[in-house]
């Protein structure tokens, strides 16, 4: 789909050039490219490379929608007699175009022609020689990609069209970046070493990773560019050191939402009602397939609500959720009070026909979530790279959890849960249909825990196996923090998760994880009841 | 006189149980080993090896219900000694290879070679003795399950707390034993046995004696565990089973007596494990996974929990099930796995024993029950709040 | 009240005994040859081996219209040993002996083909192995017919050394056996090369590993000296897709640091959505993309079979479609299904693979296969940007693994020994 876009998009563009330019011009202009256009679909990658740089010397404006369309993988080339041209898939054909006049060709059968093939290498000096070629765009996405693909090749042949660019860019993000792509380029040139701890200074005032991988090969130079260089190095890995204990905290906090999504829903149901609900993790599988369904449903009839694909699938997971849980609870759990032992059994016997009904349904592999593009990418807070769909898990477990907390406090269905939860014969005294509040009790936590599935569905694989991954963990917080008690649960998630993150880089994340098992182990000894126990008699019934 | 004496320590199911056992014991290996193959009787070393395992599993069910069904201790994490004493049999099987793995190292096991141990790690010494791997496969569980129930027991770490930590260690267990750095090999596992005692392992005379033995461990188990249930140590047990702090208060000291029992428990599973491993013949990690453990407890209770016989009965047919199933529906037994699971629960909570010993006055009691179901509270939850105790309100 | 229990108790025995009755025996028909299918269909593994239980049986459906094999047609036996490795040793002897199959074509870790190996020793029947492994290991009754590690490996170290110039490597794998052994080697073979450890980095993360912020932030603090960085993964199956979606989202490209994987192929990006990884490696020896005939061919007939034109190939299918076709001419050549004969056979046996070249069972029972490499591209699938130019012999006792660079496998008469020690003439510790 993108390819489509960016190929109308090209000719479109192409269309433009054709009309501004003179006639005459462009076909002079013509002779000098087919041959060098037709070079691009070489023997192999050395050929190719090479076509593209004879490219970019002609300076012809074309060059870099032609690069573009090689890059996007767009031109093909026929078998029979080697000619190039633009493809664009129809059915068993291309649909054909001339790569430089863009002027409609035959179709080609696909059996009769071969894409010309790129590799990273290749992708690579495209997106430089394009870099080159768009500094002066009007367009400030694509100064900033070209300085970003100069920064990365850092050519000292650049540096004269940097300056150019420097001297007529008027965005200040752009201009900084630009500054440290001369800067790089600098280093990598023959310059005076007065320039080049100049440029020192310069790269090492930007992004702190970029600067070590430029600054370390500096290191063995010696002289006053070496000294500058080791200076630099040493700043920065001091500034690093300490944003390596924030990342451990933040990746730590990321990890612990994680665990408290998938927690939650399990500290209502086994938590609150007791029952040990093995089928839990499952609940967590149907919301992630939930989710799947959803943007199925929206990629076939309105491609444009994607981005809230997510949004619509919280409400649905959860009430498909829920209403298994519900189905589960009327079906077989109210018959299980009182042997809560036993719910064990019934609940992984239910797990297992989920799993199994999943597996048949929708087959054994992996299904494709996509994420919507506000939960793609990351940016940088200091040192510090967050993606995006972490920071909304974050935000997102945490208001889950403060939803719930209002839900059992505030509203009049929490107050019955809580009432049957503490004395169920005097709420049923009071009028409670507690048979009623058991099921949307346990819904609740079902529902719950499919919503989880929504936001686990962004990160990890969503298979018939989804909940067996989540089930083990969720147990510990949920033991952890101390049953029937949700700011345990809270707290259990985020600790467990900082000690994860805390002891990953020392212990590698096997060992990790096995000390913390451990911890959890040895904990539970200290305070046999989880960190926020529940005092009283009762407890002990 | 020994009759006699065995009948006081046996109730008559676990006599009866332990009087088959020993004849399955003499009597199916005799069928594999002189019948011939025509006749209707013969039961082929295929059958052989795999009633072997299920009495294998049925052993770690009889250990499991001793915890579980007389003193009260879901273990969610039986699995780990059962492994560990196969783990301890493997090795031993492993160092019996000697120069004949495939790079004919006198002392490493293959698995070494080829990751470029250079020596012996020193936790393998002793294991090319029989005896020694013997003694490993009871003390190795046996430790770990002492060290882990002294600090338990004596914390008071009861119910679900015992059982979520009991699957941590197994799990934790786990994920040591696929690091290939542990020296146990890896995700792969210990395999490619050649003999025991200088017996080619996949002779069908050594898997005969091999299922003799196991059917004979069995019935030791049985009797061992009725003998421990009907001594005074055994009402111990049921009392706190039944009422823990009951039992404290009245003096007893609660944590030595499950700490004993818990520990006999973890050695008649390693004793499952170490006789499972020559059978199948490979031990890996995946036999610490927890639903390896869970399924354990399933066993015991679709057998009938706290019955010692009825584990067995459970892992048997659970596990016949399981062998039936995947061949007969490959692609669909699960639901009847799981759907067996369910009506096990909801129609015979005292499992398949409980079903014939006591449906009679059930009956009486199901119709005694519904007349107040809706008064009846559900223990576990009662006085479980929400939050922090709101004595403020 | 004695009489209850002991019915009991006879339930016990019953059960146990009722097994052989349960069970039927294999039914007498002399008209079909049996085929075992021992892939898992539940467990964590369903999620790979599914696949090439539907291949089994497009495969055997496609051959009973050709007429089946010796003028029989082929029946598939299939079976669940549910992930779980144990219950693989128990299904193989049933599949064996129960069942009496010819052959048996299945598993996927190695810890399933380790489980069930003995069986096939001690039974004399035949395994045909479909997927990519450790090597280290040659049976007489096994049949390798996916990659060893030099049929994978090291051709795609080349290939990021060569075209992209790579320094320095991170070795990132699960703790398995497969990863450990491939990293030795690569390891080995690096070094060899005059890669300095210090360039080498070598994380090991548990199996379903599903939080990578970590890791993958190492690895761009690795890359980030300057020196161009490369990622060889042997990350297995299930944790493939977090790692693939945080390397997205923290925006690691491949243009910057490219990642080349031996165990993800189109099937395992079917769940993943791979615009942010167009660029990343894969190193096989079958890629969908592949511009052959055959493969065409083998891509429209296996849609119309599973009447879903959206099912994808990969290289494990290509390695069944190989191996099952290799035993169906082996036993049209003995004349026989007879596991002695067909295993001499065998042995030379050449057929079409599905990129437009020939696939020889060689005398280690391992196979010729081409090497292509293949980058992501946005449709899910790989575009091959490099391939061997001839065959790669598969090599079960790696050069660059100390115990086991004297060792040779030969299963043909007379040296017949799957670990003959050059340097002592000897043959290893095999005792038949």
């Amino acid at each position: 789909m993108q390819l489509n876009r960016s190929l109308s998009v090209l000719l479109l563009m192409l269309g433009l050039c054709f009309h501004a330019a003179g006639a005459s011009a462009q076909s002079s202009g013509d002779e000098k490219l087919r041959p060098l256009i037709q070079a691009l679909a070489g023997d192999n990658f050395d050929d190719t490379t090479k076509a593209v740089s004879d490219l970019v010397r002609t300076g012809d404006p074309r060059v870099s929608m032609i690069l573009n369309a090689l890059g996007a993988g767009d031109l093909y080339v026929t078998k029979a007699d080697q000619t190039v041209f633009l493809g664009k898939r129809e059915g068993a054909d291309y649909a054909a175009s001339d790569p430089l006049t863009g002027a409609k060709l035959d179709p080609v059968p696909r059996s009769a022609a071969e894409k010309i093939k790129v590799n990273n290498r290749l992708r690579r000096d495209i997106a430089a020689a394009i870099g080159g070629l768009t500094l002066m765009s009007d367009d400030i996405a694509e100064r900033r990609s070209a300085a970003e693909a100069i920064l990365k090749t850092r050519d000292p042949g650049s540096i004269p069209l940097l300056d150019q660019a420097i001297a007529a860019e008027k965005d200040a993000g752009v201009k900084a970046l630009m500054q440290q792509a001369k800067a790089a380029a600098v280093l990598n040139s023959e310059a005076t070493d007065e320039v080049k701890v100049a440029a020192i200074a310069e790269v090492s005032a930007g992004n702190s990773r970029d600067a070590l991988g430029l600054l370390t090969p500096l290191e063995s130079v010696g002289g006053p560019v070496g000294e500058a260089a080791k200076a630099a190095i040493a700043s920065i890995n001091s500034k690093l050191a300490l944003w390596n204990g924030i990342q451990n905290i933040v990746y730590g906090l990321s990890l612990g939402s994680v665990l408290l999504l998938a927690a939650i829903g399990l500290a209502i149901t086994f938590g609150v009602m007791g029952v040990i609900n093995m089928a839990h993790g499952e609940m967590v599988m149907i919301g992630a397939y939930t989710t799947f369904v959803v943007q199925q449903i929206i990629r076939t009839s309105a491609p444009g609500l994607f981005d809230y694909s997510l949004l619509i699938a919280l409400p649905a997971a959860f009430l498909v959720s829920g209403a298994v849980g519900v189905v589960i609870e009327r079906g077989v759990i109210r018959f299980l009070y009182g042997r809560p032992l036993e719910t064990l059994l019934a609940t992984w016997g239910i797990s297992l026909v989920l799993q199994q009904a999943i597996r048949s349904w929708f087959g054994a592999s992996n299904v494709q979530v996509g994420n919507p593009s506000w939960m793609a990418g990351s940016f940088d807070l200091g040192l510090l790279t967050l993606t995006w769909s972490r920071l909304w898990i974050i935000v997102f477990s945490l208001s889950v959890f403060a939803i719930l907390q209002l839900v059992l406090k505030k509203t009049m269905l929490g107050l019955r849960m809580r009432a049957v939860t503490q004395n169920r014969r005097m709420a049923s005294s009071m009028g409670i249909r507690t048979p009623w509040v058991d099921a949307l009790t346990f819904g609740l936590g079902s529902g719950i825990a499919g919503i989880a599935g929504v936001a686990l569905s962004q990160i990890d694989n969503v298979s018939p196996n989804l909940g067996q991954g989540y089930i083990i963990d969720s147990f510990m917080v949920v033991v952890f923090g101390g049953v029937g008690n949700l700011w345990g649960t809270l707290v259990g998630a985020m600790s467990l998760g900082i000690a994860n993150k805390f002891l990953e880089p020392f212990a590698g994340a096997v060992l990790g994880k096995i000390v913390v098992l451990v911890l959890i182990i040895l904990f539970i000894q200290k305070r046999p009841r989880g960190l926020f126990a529940l005092k009283g008699r009762a407890i002990e019934a | 006189m020994i009759t006699q004496w065995f009948f006081t320590h046996v109730d008559r199911r676990g006599g009866v149980a332990i009087a088959l056992l020993v004849a399955i014991a003499f009597l199916v290996p005799l069928s594999n080993l002189l019948l011939p193959e025509s006749s209707p009787l013969h039961i082929p070393t295929y059958l052989v090896s795999l009633i072997g395992k299920y009495l294998t599993y049925a052993l770690l069910a009889v250990a499991l219900d001793l915890v579980w069904g007389f003193c009260g201790i879901l273990s969610l994490g039986h699995g780990a000694f059962f492994a560990l004493g196969g783990y301890a049999m493997g090795m031993y099987l492993m160092r019996q290879i000697g120069p004949r793995g495939v790079y004919a190292d006198p002392v490493l096991p293959d698995f070494m070679v080829f990751l470029n141990w250079k020596e012996l790690p020193w936790f393998w010494y002793g294991f090319d003795n029989f005896w020694f791997a013997a003694l490993m496969v009871v003390l190795v569980p046996g430790v770990l399950a002492f060290g882990f129930g002294w600090l338990a027991f004596r914390s008071r770490v009861t119910g679900v707390y015992l059982s979520i930590i009991t699957q941590a260690l197994t799990y934790a267990l786990l994920l040591a034993f696929f690091r290939n750095d542990m020296g146990f090999g890896g995700n792969n596992g210990l395999t490619d046995f050649k003999d025991i005692l200088g017996f080619n392992v996949q002779a069908g005379s050594t898997r005969s004696i091999l299922f003799a033995a196991t059917a004979l461990f069995l019935a030791l188990a049985v009797f061992v565990s009725s003998f421990i249930i009907r001594s005074k140590l055994g009402k111990v047990l049921v009392g706190v089973r039944d009422a823990e702090n009951r039992m404290r208060f009245l003096g007893y000291r609660v944590d030595r007596y499950k700490l004993f029992v818990w520990t006999i428990s973890a050695m008649m599973a390693g004793i499952a494990g170490a006789l499972y491993v020559p059978q199948v013949g490979i031990i890996n990690p995946s036999e610490f996974e927890p639903a390896n453990s869970i399924e354990a407890v399933i066993w015991v209770a679709v057998g009938g929990r706290g019955t010692i016989v009825g584990p067995i009965i459970g892992a048997v047919l659970v596990n016949f099930g399981k062998t039936y199933f995947t061949a007969a529906f490959p692609e669909i037994w699960l639901f009847a796995l799981g759907a067996l699971f369910i009506v096990v629960t909801l129609f015979l909570p005292k499992g398949i024993l409980g079903l014939y010993g006591s449906w009679r006055t059930r009956l009486a009691d199901r119709a005694a029950q519904k007349r107040d179901s809706t008064s009846q509270s559900p223990v576990a939850n009662e006085n479980v709040q929400l939050t922090e105790p709101q004595a403020a309100e | 009240m004695f009489n209850l229990p002991a019915r009991f108790i006879g339930t016990l025995t019953a059960a146990a005994m009722g097994a052989s009755l349960a069970l039927p025996p294999a039914k007498a028909a002399d008209d079909t040859i049996k085929v075992g299918i021992l892939h898992s269909l539940s467990g964590t593994m369903a999620i790979s081996e599914t696949t090439l239980k539907d291949t089994m049986l497009f495969l055997i459906d496609e051959q009973n219209k050709k007429g089946g094999v010796l003028g029989k047609k082929l029946e598939a036996v299939v079976v669940d040993p549910a992930s779980d490795w144990p219950l693989f040793a128990e299904k193989a002897r049933q599949l064996i002996e129960q069942d009496k199959v010819a052959a048996v074509f299945g598993c996927w870790t190695s810890s399933s083909r380790k489980s069930v190996l003995p069986v096939f020793e001690e039974l004399n029947s035949m395994l045909f192995y479909p997927v990519q492994y450790e090597g280290e290991e040659s049976s007489r009754n096994v049949f390798y017919t996916g990659a060893a590690p030099n049929q994978q490996a090291i051709p795609a170290v080349d290939y990021l050394a060569k075209e992209e110039g790579v320094e320095r490597w991170v070795l990132a794998g699960t703790d398995y056996v497969y990863p450990q052994t491939t990293n030795k080697i690569l390891k080995a073979y690096l070094n060899a090369k005059g890669v300095k450890d210090e360039d080498i980095m070598i994380n090991y993360t548990p199996f379903g590993q599903s939080d990578w912020q970590t890791i993958v932030s190492d690895i761009k603090k690795f890359g980030s000296t300057g020196k161009k960085t490369a990622v060889v993964s042997t990350i297995n199956g299930d944790a493939n897709v977090p790692f693939y979606k945080e390397l997205a989202n923290q925006g690691i490209k491949a243009e910057d640091i490219p990642v080349v994987a031996f165990s993800v192929g189109e099937e395992e990006l079917a769940g993943l959505d791979t615009k942010p990884l167009v660029g990343h490696l894969a190193a096989w020896n079958y890629f969908q993309s592949v511009d052959a005939d055959a493969n065409a061919e083998f891509i429209k007939e296996w849609h119309a079979y599973t009447k879903n034109d959206k099912r994808v190939t990969n290289d494990p299918m290509e390695a069944t479609y190989i191996g099952f076709n290799m035993w169906v001419k082996a036993v049209e050549a003995a004349g026989t299904t007879d596991s002695n004969a067909v295993i001499d056979t065998i042995v030379g046996t050449s057929v079409p693979n599905l990129s437009g070249g020939y696939a020889t069972m060689m005398p280690n029972h391992h196979i010729t296969k081409p090497v292509l490499i293949g980058e992501v591209q946005d449709d899910g699938q790989f575009d091959i940007v490099y391939q061997t130019p001839g065959l790669v012999v598969g090599d079960e006792w790696s050069d660059y693994l100390p115990g086991s660079k004297e060792l040779i496998s030969d299963w043909r008469k007379p040296m017949s020994c799957g670990n003959f020690n050059i340097a002592s003439g000897k043959c290893g510790g095999v005792t038949n």
